[in-house]
Parts: structure tokens; sequence; C-alpha cells
């Protein structure tokens, strides 16, 4: 909202509450469904896992409170924590960057299409809205090495004689799920810098192309800076996203093949995974989980700074 | 030039509607026919693999994703509406904190609260229903924060205070004359909400241990195990629960865009 606005708006409020003193319970009337749902539903469970997690509990039994024991044997004791916190960078980093540019580039391609604008951007968004459990079946379907599609078509082209055990391979296993991750979200990549596109007022294109300035010249002076904070919020929200990456990597190896828990060797085994694993699955240490998601949260809120810093950042130097 | 950026519009077009295709067709085949060659050409074995669906609990696993949407649609837009009209379009002591607190806690990751959450929902005795799935969208921060914005641009102050003059109650300056301005905003987040809770997986499956009340992907994920030579039945499963989304994003894609970019664009 514009500034102007917000005083002519300021202006009006002060005047009308000066008028009509008698209104000023409703907004806390309107406001108060939200805030104790957010209460009860939101902010107890935060306090209550956090005191959890200072206690040894599988849920039936006592509390034994360790104070911050839970925290140093996961810091300390625990492998399997870095090993997951590992995994999860690593494919992030591996579909992160790309999304940014492919779905730069989708998104500059479609904005300059004169017809079928609409049609491109509706069918490459599609994968957004597909049901994670879908996208898990059809990926591991395909890759599967015995009946997987992509060994069927590699065979049929001779490109290999015999299938490739995509699944079982430490680092195939964390390609396709990076893979996953950008058939999932490139069309939404797509649509966000779409809308920035379209939210580039057309003089500025104008200006420059009086001045000489053409093709890839007006791209990366004029279209780039512009999407700046667009690609900073981009690269946030999806580190934010990203540590907390649960449905594919589980999906993938949750249904169809050999269902094993975190992929082969645990290759494929993220944070949340694992704190799923400890709290309900392989046993349940609910205050060890919760210690995890306490963990987790500090280096969300860690990596989200961090990643505002350098994102922001860079593009001031340039 | 012009050919390249053609290649590479058309070929990430098909990559995304590449597995769509393939789930549409292996729907229609006897499952061990799905392996002799490449699944690309529609079969016959559509009607059969519909008919094993429906001897399953599905259509009440069905019920139930569509019980869990509704119900959070009409709880998580109800809610996220009132708040951020008052923020929106209310002055008093407090509107600063609230809008704050509406930012912060959208960065609150919603897995670091999910064990004091399910224990509150078996002392509560909802432990084997559909409310854990529905409350959690109860208070949903990123809804409040895209009302507050989308009622400030959209519901002229002018309007609400001639209303008030006219001496309308303030329940009725809310329902006949804000309402109607901004059911654009409540058909995106009503959209989002519906999309989000149908796809939901993590909370399901750890909230919900009762086979009576679980939702498609939970059924369709656990349905792998338990028969797991029906490729064809389950990909006609999926393309079912794949289905309800696209037909309410085909409705409103235009409107859905924009609504879930507005955030990314003014921030």
């Amino acid at each position: 909202m514009s500034t102007e606005t917000a005083v002519k708006q300021g202006a009006a409020s002060r005047l009308r509450t000066a008028r009509w003193s008698g209104v000023k319970v409703w907004p806390y009337l309107f406001a108060l469904p939200f805030i104790a749902f957010y209460f009860t539903f939101h902010f107890y469970p935060l306090v209550y896992s956090f005191w959890l997690s200072l206690h040894d509990w599988n849920g039936i039994g006592a509390k034994t409170f360790v104070g911050l024991r839970n925290y140093v044997t996961l810091l300390t004791k625990d492998p399997l924590f870095y090993k997951s916190l590992y995994n999860t960078f690593v494919m992030m980093l591996m579909s992160v960057p790309l999304m940014i540019l492919l779905g730069m580039v989708l998104a500059y391609l479609i904005f300059h299409l004169t017809k079928g604008r609409l049609l491109f951007q509706t069918i490459n968004f599609l994968p957004y809205i597909t049901t994670p459990v879908a996208i898990g079946f059809i990926f591991s379907f395909m890759f599967d090495w015995q009946t997987g599609i992509v060994n069927a078509i590699l065979m049929k082209l001779s490109l290999v004689t015999e299938g490739y055990y995509w699944l079982q391979d430490p680092w195939m296993s964390k390609a396709i799920i990076a893979l996953m991750i950008i058939w999932r979200n490139l069309g939404y990549f797509m649509a966000i810098y779409l809308a920035g596109m379209t939210a580039i007022p057309q003089d500025i294109y104008e200006a420059a192309k009086v001045d000489g300035s053409t093709g890839l010249h007006t791209f990366t002076r004029i279209t780039l800076p512009m999407l700046r904070n667009i690609t900073v919020f981009l690269i946030v929200t999806s580190i934010i996203g990203g540590l907390q990456l649960f449905d594919e990597p589980k999906l993938l190896y949750g249904g169809w093949s050999a269902s094993t828990s975190g992929g082969p060797d645990n290759a494929a085994l993220t944070v949340i995974w694992k704190f799923i694993n400890d709290s309900f699955i392989t046993g349940t240490r609910f205050g060890y989980g919760s210690a995890i998601a306490y963990t987790l949260f500090v280096i969300i809120v860690l990596f989200s700074i961090l990643s505002y810093r350098l994102s922001a950042g860079k593009g001031e130097k340039s | 030039m012009k050919i390249v950026k053609w290649i590479f519009i058309i070929a990430i077009t098909v990559i995304s509607l590449f597995p769509f295709y393939v789930m549409l067709m292996m729907s229609t085949y006897y499952s061990e026919n799905i392996f002799k060659g490449l699944p690309l050409i529609p079969s016959d074995y559509l009607i059969d693999n519909l008919r094993t669906v429906f001897k399953t609990d599905f259509l009440r696993v069905y019920a139930n994703s569509l019980t869990v949407s509704i119900a959070s649609v009409v709880l998580g837009v109800l809610t996220s509406t009132l708040i951020g009209y008052a923020v929106a379009k209310f002055h008093f002591k407090l509107k600063h904190a609230l809008n704050y607190f509406i930012i912060i806690t959208m960065m609150v990751p919603a897995q670091v609260g999910l064990i004091g959450y399910i224990i509150e929902m078996r002392h509560m005795g909802f432990g084997n229903t559909l409310m854990p799935v529905i409350l959690t969208w109860s208070a949903w921060s990123f809804g409040a924060f895209f009302m507050v914005q989308f009622i400030r641009d959209t519901v002229p102050g002018e309007i609400l205070e001639c209303a008030r003059i006219d001496g309308a109650s303030e329940p009725r300056i809310f329902l006949n004359i804000a309402l109607p301005l901004i059911k654009p905003g409540i058909a995106t987040l009503s959209t989002l909400v519906f999309l989000w809770s149908w796809n939901s997986y993590l909370l399901p499956l750890v909230t919900i241990n009762n086979a009576k009340s679980f939702t498609l992907p939970v059924f369709i994920s656990t349905l792998g195990i338990v028969h797991r030579t029906d490729y064809g039945a389950r990909m006609a499963a999926l393309a079912m629960a794949t289905l309800p989304v696209l037909i309410v994003f085909l409705i409103g894609s235009r409107t859905f865009i924009k609504g879930i970019t507005a955030g990314a664009v003014k921030g």
C-alpha cells in the first residue's frame, strides 16, 4: 500500500473514532475468533512442545525432566541427524538454483508470447496442484529399475542394455527427489515471475528501446534487477520450505517400490522425516522429537535470515 | 532463436503434462499389461479398474477428504476474513500489534508444535476423528495476511463511513457492504485452502490412526502396501483423487494464480 493512502486512511479513521467511540469494541470482536483459535491450536502446542523437549516421554508413562539433555544428545550423539540435515541441504542445492533459473526463463518466454499465454501458464501450473501422493507414485513408477518407463525408454533407444537401479543409488535418489521438487514447483516459480514481470511498468522498456537497448541487454539490465525482490522472496521461502521437506522423499520410497525408510542407506532421509520416524513410526520419543523440531526451527530462522542477507545484498553490489 | 524458444516452452510443457498422461493411461490398463510395453496409448480396462477401486473403502475416504476440505475452507476463510477486516479497516489500539502478530506467526513452521498439537487433540477426544486435520486451519496466518492486504486495497473506507452515518450496525456493514466487495479474495483463499487441505499428507498421516477417518493421500499411500500388485487400479484411484483439485483449479485458475502470487509481488 502506498504511504499516501495510508496517511489518508489514518486521518479518516482518527476522525471516525473521534465521532464513533462506540465502534471500538467491534475490531476486537472481529479479530477474536482468529486470536482465540491461534492460541488454542497453535500457540499452546508450540509451548507444550517446548516443554516436552525438556523431558523424556514415550507418550504414555511418566515424564522425566531431563533439561537440555535431548538437545545435547541430538547435537552430539546422533550422526543420523547431521546426515538428514546434509541430505536436506543437498536436495535443496540441487533444486533451488534450477527452479529459479528455469522459472525465470520460462516466465520470460511466456510473457513475450503474443498468443497462448494463459494456456501455457495454466498447463505449466498443473503439477503444483497435484497431490504429492500421485507425484510420489508416478516418479517411483517411472524410475523403477525393472518396470520403470525411464529404463524402458533408454533400452528402446539402446542407450543402456539393462535397467539402471535409479532408486538404490544414494546420489541418484537425491537427484530424483530434486527432480520431483523442480517438476512440482516450476509452475509456481513461473507464475510468481510472470506476475512480477507484469508489474514492471512498460514505459521503462520503451525508454530502453529508444536508447538502443535490445534483447539480452534489456533482460540483464532492466528485467533482472526489477525482479530482484521476487528472487529474494523465492529463495528465502524455498529455503524455509525446503528445510521442511518430507512429502516427496517419503512418498517416493513409501508406497510403490520397496518401502525402505530413508531410502538407500538413509540417503533420502530429511530432517522432518527423521522427526516423524523418531516420534511416531520407529519410536514414540515425544521429548526427543520435540527437540528435533525446535532445533530445526532454529536452523530455519538462522538460514532464512542468512539467505535474506546474502540474496538481498548480492543485488546491491551489481 | 524463435525455434529455440518454442522448443524450450514445448519441452517444459510436455514434461509438465507427461506424468499426468502416464497416470491416466495406466489407469486404463490391466495391471500385468502395463509392463509389457510403454503404456502410452489407452487400453480398455478402465471400468474394471474403477470397479476394483470402489470395492475398497474409497467412497468413504473420498467423503472424508471432501468433508475435511470443505470444513477447512469454511473455518479458515471465515476467521481470516474477520481478522483481515478488523486490521485493514478499523483504527484501534492493537491494530499494528495484530498486523505484526499475523506476520510473525506466518513464519513459524507448523511442524514445530506438531507433537504438542497431537497430544492436545488426544486430550480433547479428537484423536481418531477428522477434527485435527480441520482445526489446524482455524487460525491460518497466511489467510489472515492475505485478507488484510486484500481488504485494505479493495474496500474504500468512505463507503463504510457513509453506512455508519446512516446508522447501520457494524455486523450489517460487514455483511452487506464489505463482504460483496471482497468476494474475489474469498474465492482465491477458498481455492487455496481446498487445494492445500486436500493434498495435505503429513498431518493426517500422524494424527489419524483410525482407518475409518483416513483421507485420500493417506489411504492411497497405505493401499500401496495392502494391494501391492494392482497398479492399474491404484492409478485410477490417483486420477480420481487429482480430479477435484483439477476442476477447482481450472474454474478459478486466473484469480487463483493471481492470489497465490499476490504476496510475493507486493512484499
